[in-house]
């Protein structure tokens, strides 16, 4: 199945293919599959039509998803009910989903992180700009992978 | 002149050629790439071309003559006879059949007459038994002869004064046990549910969907599944039940009392995200009737105690209790809601370690706690409310000797065994597994066969 234009396995477990997106790893995928009430089993062939649009709507634009409202859940027995706190003063659960940022949105970021380094002539942006490591390591030996990859203008 | 010999002597060695040359008093080089090279004979291509040839003689396959397989006939040695495969020949399980006297006998349970075994399924060691033993059996013990008695004396009572859970250690016969207590149910016109691996509630391997009405999570793929085994088994009494209260859905249908119990099962059948609640109400219903004794059976009963591996959309763990089937289930087994006649049984499992004891479950059996505890370890209120009035029935964590060399002989007459049926082979695995029946036939017979 696509979704976004990627391409999700059917037989994969759902909670492992999501993590074929750029920008979704093990984590973000258990808590979206939350999000979602998708159970830890399940295959993408076993997705009905509303988890598929759910899936999509979020991922399409993680910042702009409505948020999640508070599930209540009904106490075993009126005794044991917690106190519920007026409306106004129960602290709102914070939702880290939608501050994700995937695939073309990530990249982007990460472009324009770079180039603002290089823009204010920090020692980072002129590491990029050598090809060279940035975060302090040996260049006498073993840089080969800063060589080959470190760009200011990232090819993706 | 052999190397050996010639470094022992100190003499050079000299190659075939060179002896033979020196005989001939020729001097030749001794290493083979410094030889004469011989001109290369000129040999006439035997290369045909196929245009010519039409009809080409087509060739078998290569047959060495010495391969053939022998004729079926001649396989007369009953190694080869795979059809007569004897099954084993044991007395059918029947309640009448169940008396003291009747202990340390192994019974088959009965196939083809009905679905019930096969309906619900089977916890997976009993199922791999049941495999390797190619029949459905078991041995009867002194406990079985207890825990039916129980069951006989309630089945004019509610739920609500046999709530039973079996207890002991581990491979101690606590699943066989129940397994017995369903059949027995089953054959004696009970009403029954038995849900073998209730960590399959739990384990996150089912759909969820929360639910508004409820407030809590239903799972809607094993709710529609576990009514459609109820079904298989239960069909007969249940055609005969009407409602007796009257439910509506979200979908519209409605169920005033006096409707067929059967044609509300089917809503769920049909419909998964109805299941929930059907089943839910089906429970209700058989809570209410009094024409027939219902026994709801759990396998794997800590589980439903336990942390469940589902989370909520802000990722937070769900507890067991806020899914909606086994808040069911721990309502009928605490006692607040209960089946004017019937049981609860319940049997305690050790083999997953992610789904333990917990502590307000040990503590109101009456079992020994595995962990150091006092009274500051924080016991939570909920599960406190759902252990109480729970009997513990101690499952004898030895087989007696007549128990155990049942199980032997079962063993030996499924020919399965390379080991002699002898007095001495099997006090011997008794001992070494200090009477405990996992152990006695995993590691005690089962080892013994050698591949």
């Amino acid at each position: 199945m696509h979704i976004l234009g990627v391409l999700l396995p059917e037989n994969h477990f759902v909670k492992h293919a999501l993590t074929h997106f750029y920008g979704i790893g093990q984590k973000t995928a258990l808590r979206l599959c939350a999000r979602v009430q998708i159970h830890d089993r399940a295959r993408i062939r076993h997705l009905n039509q509303s988890q598929v649009t759910a899936l999509t709507a979020f991922l399409s634009s993680p910042t702009n998803s409505p948020p999640v409202s508070v599930q209540p859940l009904a106490a075993p027995h009126p005794s044991l009910a917690a106190p519920v706190q007026p409306a106004a003063e129960q602290p709102a659960p914070v939702d880290r989903l939608r501050e994700i940022k995937i695939e073309s949105d990530l990249r982007r970021q990460m472009r324009e992180n770079i180039a603002h380094q290089r823009m204010i002539g920090s020692y980072v942006g002129r590491r990029h700009a050598m090809h060279l490591p940035v975060r302090g390591q040996n260049t006498q030996s073993n840089a080969r992978s800063a060589r080959k990859l470190n760009r200011v203008e990232r090819y993706n | 002149m052999s190397l050996v010999a010639a470094l022992r002597t100190g003499r050079a060695v000299h190659t075939t050629s060179a002896t033979l040359a020196s005989s001939a008093g020729v001097i030749v080089h001794s290493r083979g790439y410094a030889a004469a090279v011989k001109p290369a004979k000129k040999v006439s291509s035997k290369f045909k071309a196929n245009s010519g040839r039409e009809d080409k003689e087509k060739q078998g396959p290569r047959d060495a003559g010495a391969y053939h397989p022998m004729p079926v006939n001649s396989l007369s040695d009953p190694v080869f006879q795979t059809e007569n495969i004897t099954s084993l020949q044991l007395p059918t399980f029947r309640p009448e059949a169940i008396t003291p006297s009747a202990v340390a006998k192994p019974m088959a349970f009965p196939q083809g007459e009905s679905k019930a075994l096969k309906a619900y399924g089977l916890p997976r060691n009993i199922l791999v038994d049941h495999l390797l033993l190619t029949k459905p059996c078991s041995v009867i013990r002194e406990s079985t002869v207890d825990l039916l008695d129980q069951l006989d004396k309630a089945s004019g009572s509610s739920s609500k004064d046999t709530r039973v859970v079996l207890t002991g250690k581990t491979g101690c016969g606590k699943s066989y046990l129940l397994l017995q207590a369903v059949q027995y149910s089953i054959q004696k016109e009970w009403i029954s549910l038995y849900i073998p691996r209730a960590i399959n509630l739990v384990n996150s391997s089912s759909s969820y969907a929360y639910d508004a009405r409820t407030q809590t999570y239903g799972q809607p793929a094993f709710a529609q599944q576990l009514l459609k085994r109820f079904v298989d088994v239960n069909e007969a009494h249940v055609r005969s039940l009407a409602t007796q209260a009257a439910y509506t859905f979200d979908d519209g249908r409605e169920f005033s009392s006096g409707a067929q119990v059967m044609d509300l099962i089917n809503l769920g059948l049909e419909n998964q995200n109805q299941a929930p609640t059907v089943l839910t109400a089906l429970l209700d219903e058989l809570a209410k009737q009094t024409t027939y004794p219902v026994l709801l059976a759990i396998d794997d009963f800590q589980a439903l105690y336990c942390m469940s591996q589902y989370r909520d959309p802000f990722f937070k763990s769900i507890k067991a209790y806020h899914l909606t089937f086994p808040r069911t289930l721990l309502e009928f087994a605490s006692g607040k809601k209960s089946f004017a006649r019937g049981a609860v049984l319940g049997a305690l499992s050790t083999q997953n370690t992610t789904f333990r004891v917990p502590l307000e479950l040990v503590e109101s059996l009456g079992l020994v706690p595995s962990v150091p505890t006092n009274p500051y370890v924080r016991r939570e209120a909920e599960l406190l409310e759902y252990a109480k009035g729970l009997k513990n029935f101690p499952v004898p964590e030895r087989l007696s000797i007549d128990e155990a060399a049942s199980l032997f002989d079962l063993w030996h007459q499924t020919k399965a065994l390379h080991i002699p049926r002898g007095d001495e082979i099997f006090l011997a695995k008794y001992t070494e597994s200090g009477g405990n029946a996992r152990e006695f036939v995993k590691k005690g017979i089962l080892q013994t066969v050698t591949v």
